[in-house]
């Protein structure tokens, strides 16, 4: 008589490893009263998380390509196409600007899953091509400049701090994380996603429809990369074709391996990649406190994602270990 | 090893309520043919599989087995021919097709995803899952199944990564159980499986045929096809020779069937073989370990002695060998080479050493498919070939030319791409570019002729034979008895990892080393005759 | 006469492959140029003939260099365009040292910028993309540390820079750089066998492996030369504009990639010249250059570069599955 053991694994070293990154900037924010005269007050939690909702659902959409074998390269100009469109439609409802720029988006999802599911191709070029075409059409519908958004109160509505720390706009990064997160791991879809990451070529003999999921995940990572760019749009009262300063793939690249998705596919959830973006939001926070340049942040951010990519390679540790014993042979001769 | 099978015994595995005469018939194939290029792969096939009863597929590679399988399955498209199931003709463009008509398949190729739980990868892509999967009496129905094929020590939710390969098999069936499947294919499933796994696979396989499912049991383990199944049909050359009751043929005629009465003869022809301890030691290998897959094994490799090593897909063979060529890191031991101590945790180490190893997946790791025959055939070689850095372009050409000549590859398909030829071709590049290579002490051949018809494995293995003859030392790894018979001086057995024998070929007995293949040190003594 | 044959035979069909393609190029162009002659106001010139070669030659430079990335199967590197601005940095920094001394600082400091990142990808299997990534972050980051923000202008009192943006016989001086290293560097990839063992790597990384090739140090050199390249191009850039900040690093490193792409190579690896790059750089200038003519915004020229690269990819990895 066998009962149904629970099929939840225990949690290995690897997965845990985003929330140890985020105990360590929380740790550090705490730390910096210490070392400075500041008191860290709720403000700061505020800005993290409006921090949060800015760019947090970029990198939940990036991950989820990602951990389904691919790469979406255009997910930086299609946040900037999510606010110029957000802003050029929504003059008299911002929901209606809303819907317009998730239209977009899901328009182009559908097409460049549509090239990459059909012609079975690297989603490398073709999301290359794709971060051209929708940055040349962001230029064009701005005319070449940042366009005003004249309904101030929708962004200050908000941005209008709730129970203190948060925001419409982060409360709302926050449940599609929790739906995203549900979904993953709930949903027959979730597993599907893994399976077409971890093995392609089997997860399609055991008959999962591949090519329709790659074209849901490209449409997905358009929607996620879309919406916080309008909300954005909204609470700046502009959109503007360039982001100065800050590199939007950088920054979700960054936050998502932090989270534990592995490039190789297959491995990553929702809730890690959340933790990678409040580590980097904290980070971020603690940088403004110190009033640090804008490049010390850009330092640390493109350090940061080396020393990922370079911990998560996955030769290194058989390269040290294949030089340690070729140096210990050396010196026994 | 008796060559005839008595006609009275009990065999296959036919449902009492299927009488063979009036049986129903589940799948019918009618004129079945594919070429892939210029490849003709099937041609003309027609068979018919009936209710209730396990239909074995034998045939030598080429012969078109995995076409079928695949046209089967989706994952092919016919060119002609029809394919009937249940009497309705059917259209299988995708696996999700085939699924959907409850035709299931299980081979060799695993297509289990590593990264997810045994849990998720046996309900992976299966039509009937809800939206909402994790349920209990799903995980109760995956518990079942899991313990009725003897993993009762296997959790639901390990992931697959940490299983090995017989147990991920057996997951696999598992997943084909679950999927309530009418037509099941096992297409080589034993391959990896030891022996009490696979009487588990027979057990089930019987009780899926009693509730009136069919089985279509593609294999070469003839004595596994005479143990269970009901009908035989041979494929040879992509058409269909024979099909039989089981109990009207015996393995003689099987085996005449599946290579032609000529190559039969041919593929018997004794050849001359080297005596060990006459030539130099050129490879001493003391207590190689692996963990997880190869033991304690010690091999002595001497300068024109062709050492075969036997062993079932999985027991450590081809481990081995990758392990001379230096794709092994973790491999412990040490190997000497011409008397000195050499480390060989890099492919770039071993090849220093003299040590050229030739992978078993020629298509995946061994050949470069795009480029052409020549570059090929130069890449061991082009330090050689270059001065301060610029390739000799001539004396590239003349050893292409050379190297291709001696290894049997026709010199127009110098410049084509390596894709365009045939597998027992592509195989000869292979193999191409390891011959007369200066400083090679040993050749390491990760099965040789694997996919290759019989009239391309004897070229290759005259080759091997050539090139032992000048001195080199040779040692392959094979999981066929026919092809270690016939190519090896030394027969060294592997099972699970650990040499279970070395025995000269002279002294060696066929039913001996099948015996010591594939079962354990301690029930070979009665094997043997 | 079968030794004859197969001599002609050798080979033949790869070099023909790649004729064809660089036939059909050389093709579209001539029909792209004649129609933008007929249509175009001011296209047809001498003058702007020259623009177009010299901004052709900029991106053509960093073009090239990354080619032998994409031909070893490592993808592209998104790090090029802030090297080409750093390299025009530390170029017009150093010319205080003379102009020699300046052009061969910059040119090793560009390869070992690229060495290291060939290193973490060749010996430890990093994603090339992701790293590349983070080294333009780092490199943003320290450009602008170590200028403290500001422009980088040349010395006063030396003037042997001004020579390399000069006219050389009409020409800009780029461009013959741009032609010299080009047929460098396809010879490179044609005639030795660091060139032959990039296109095997690049075809097939795990047969490479159990060949025994060298896989870190192709790597290496790979990205080592991209780099090398693109500093040299900054070199240029900088003594071009007599100013450098990081605002240089503009469209480049995507202008280099498209051009790889534009030009039909693989992005796979294994497949494609360092001919095709530089067709590729001359039609993507010349498509730009007539779409400037006729009046394109910014705008309309990033969306037309990207459409371009859209239907190549689709049209040249039509063949090469990847999954």
């Amino acid at each position: 008589m066998s009962t149904v053991e629970t099929t939840r694994r225990r949690p290995r070293a690897g997965e845990l490893a985003p929330f140890a990154i985020l105990v360590i900037m929380i740790v550090a924010l705490a730390l910096v009263p210490v070392v400075t005269q500041y008191t860290v007050r709720t403000a700061n939690v505020y800005d993290i998380f409006q921090n949060f909702a800015s760019y947090g659902l970029v990198a939940l959409a990036l991950g989820i390509t990602i951990i389904a074998g691919e790469f979406d390269l255009s997910v930086s100009s299609m946040y900037l196409l999510g606010g110029m469109v957000a802003v050029l439609t929504g003059a008299g409802s911002p929901l209606v600007g809303i819907a317009a720029a998730l239209g977009t988006a899901i328009l182009v999802g559908l097409i460049q899953g549509g090239l990459i599911a059909r012609f079975r191709l690297n989603s490398m070029p073709v999301t290359l091509g794709g971060y051209l075409v929708v940055l040349g059409i962001t230029y064009i519908l701005g005319h070449n400049k940042s366009v005003m958004y004249d309904n101030f109160t929708v962004g200050l509505r908000l941005d209008k701090p709730v129970l203190q720390i948060f925001s419409i706009r982060s409360l709302v990064s926050l449940g599609i994380f929790v739906l995203v997160a549900l979904v993953l791991r709930y949903l027959r879809v979730g597993r599907d996603i893994r399976a077409i990451g971890g093995d392609r070529r089997a997860a399609r003999v055991a008959g999962v429809p591949v090519d329709r999921l790659l074209v849901g995940v490209f449409v997905v990572s358009a929607l996620g990369a879309a919406l916080p760019g309008a909300l954005l749009s909204y609470s700046l009262a502009t959109a503007s074709p360039t982001n100065i300063g800050f590199d939007v793939l950088t920054f979700s690249a960054t936050a998502a391996l932090i989270g534990g998705v592995r490039l190789s596919g297959g491995k990553g959830g929702a809730v890690g990649i959340a933790a990678g973006v409040l580590s980097l939001s904290v980070l971020q926070e603690i940088l403004a406190i110190l009033r640090s340049p804008d490049y010390v942040s850009s330092l640390i951010t493109g350090g940061l994602l080396v020393i990922v990519t370079i911990v998560w390679a996955p030769d290194l540790s058989q390269w040290f270990r294949t030089t340690r014993v070729a140096a210990a042979a050396e010196e026994r001769t | 090893m008796s060559d005839e099978r008595d006609p009275a015994s009990t065999s296959g595995s036919r449902s009492p309520l299927v009488d063979a005469s009036v049986a129903a018939v589940i799948l019918e194939v009618v004129d079945f043919s594919k070429s892939f290029g210029p490849v003709r792969a099937v041609r003309s096939l027609s068979l018919d599989v009936r209710v209730g009863e396990v239909h074995a597929i034998c045939g030598h590679n080429g012969a078109g087995k995995s076409t079928l399988v695949k046209a089967l399955v989706g994952l092919v498209r016919p060119d002609e021919g029809v394919i009937r199931f249940d009497g309705q003709e059917i259209s299988l463009r995708n696996p999700h097709d085939a699924q959907a008509h409850g035709i299931a398949l299980v081979n060799q190729e695993l297509s289990l995803v590593p990264e997810l739980s045994v849990e998720d990868n046996i309900f992976l892509g299966g039509l009937d899952v809800p939206l909402v999967y994790r349920r209990r009496r799903l995980s109760e129905h995956a518990r079942s199944v899991l313990d009725q094929l003897g993993l009762r020590h296997v959790q639901l939710g390990t992931s697959v990564e940490s299983l090995s390969i017989g147990e991920r098999q057996l997951v696999e069936i598992a997943r084909l159980l679950v999927r309530d499947a009418r037509l099941l294919i096992l297409d080589e499933p034993t391959a990896t499986l030891s022996k009490p796994e696979i009487e588990r696979v027979f057990k089930a396989t019987r009780d899926l045929v009693a509730q009136g499912r069919s089985v279509i049991f593609v294999s070469h383990r003839l004595d596994e096809v005479f143990e269970l199944c009901d009908r035989v049909t041979v494929l040879r050359d992509g058409q269909r020779v024979a099909t039989h009751e089981i109990h009207e043929i015996d393995r003689r005629t099987l085996i005449e069937h599946m290579l032609g009465e000529m190559e039969g003869a041919r593929a018997m022809v004794d050849h001359e073989h080297a005596v060990p301890g006459s030539g130099e030691t050129v490879v001493r290998i003391d207590r190689l370990t692996v963990p997880g897959s190869v033991e304690d094994v010690s091999l002595t490799l001497e300068s024109g002695i062709i050492t075969g090593l036997a062993g079932q897909v999985g027991s450590g063979t081809s481990t081995i060998l990758r392990a001379l060529g230096g794709l092994v890191p973790n491999a412990s031991g040490t190997v000497e080479v011409r008397g000195k101590k050499v480390l060989l945790n890099t492919p770039r180490r071993a090849s220093a050493a003299g040590l050229l190893y030739l992978p078993n997946d020629r298509q995946r790791e061994g050949l470069f498919l795009g480029q052409s025959v020549e570059r090929n055939l130069t890449v061991t070689r082009l330090r050689r070939l270059s001065r301060l850095g610029v390739l000799l372009r001539r004396r590239i050409q003349r050893a292409a030319r050379e190297l291709a000549t001696m290894a049997g590859v026709s010199l127009d398909r110098l410049g084509s791409p390596a894709a365009s030829l045939s597998g027992g071709n592509q195989q000869k590049v292979l193999l191409g570019r390891a011959l007369q290579l200066e400083g090679t002490a040993l050749l390491a051949l990760d099965e040789p002729t694997r996919g290759v018809d019989v009239g391309g494995r004897a070229d290759i293995h005259n080759l091997v034979r050539d090139a032992a003859r000048q001195g080199t030392a040779v040692v392959f790894s094979s999981t066929e008895l026919d092809e270690v018979l016939d190519l090896a001086d030394v027969v060294v057995t592997i099972f699970h990892g650990r040499i279970v024998s070395i025995v000269p070929r002279a002294e060696a007995s066929a039913s001996a080393i099948l015996a010591d293949m594939t079962t354990s040190h301690a029930s070979s003594t009665e094997a043997s005759s | 006469m079968s030794s004859v044959m197969a001599r002609v035979g050798i080979e033949r069909r790869l070099l023909g492959l790649a004729d064809l393609a660089l036939a059909v190029w050389l093709a579209i162009l001539a029909v792209v140029t004649v129609y933008g002659a007929a249509t175009t106001t001011g296209f047809l010139t001498v003058s702007n003939g020259k623009a177009i070669l010299t901004a052709a030659s900029f991106v053509g430079i960093i073009a090239v260099g990354l080619t032998v990335i994409v031909l070893s199967g490592n993808l592209f590197s998104l790090a090029l365009g802030q090297t080409a601005a750093i390299s025009a940095m530390v170029f017009l920094w150093t010319l205080q040292w003379g102009l020699a001394a300046a052009i061969l600082l910059t040119l090793l400091l560009g390869l070992v910028i690229g060495a290291v990142q060939g290193f973490a990808v060749g010996a430890w299997g990093a994603n090339p993309i992701i790293v590349t990534i983070g080294a333009a972050g780092l490199m943003e980051g320290m450009a602008v540390w170590l200028s403290h923000g500001q422009s980088i202008i040349p010395p006063s009192n030396e003037t042997s820079w001004e020579r390399l943006g000069q006219p050389v016989f009409g020409l800009p001086a780029p461009v013959y750089v741009f032609i010299v290293v080009t047929v460098i560097l396809a010879v490179v990839m044609r005639r030795t066998r660091f060139g032959r063992q990039i296109y095997l790597l690049g075809e097939n990384r795990v047969a490479a492996r159990a060949a025994a090739l060298p896989i870190t140090l192709l790597t290496v050199g790979a990205f080592g030369i991209a780099s090398l390249y693109t500093a040299g191009s900054g070199i240029l850039i900088g003594a071009t504009s007599a100013n450098a900040s990081l605002l240089l690093v503009g469209s480049y490193t995507y202008d280099a990639i498209a051009a790889a792409l534009v030009g039909g190579n693989a992005v796979t690896g294994g497949r494609g010249s360092i001919a095709r790059t530089a067709a590729g750089a001359i039609f993507i200038a010349t498509i730009s250059d007539m779409l400037l003519l006729r009046g394109y915004s910014t705008g309309g020229q990033i969306l037309v570069r990207g459409i371009i690269v859209v239907v190549v990819v689709v049209l040249t990895n039509l063949r090469e599955r990847t999954r």
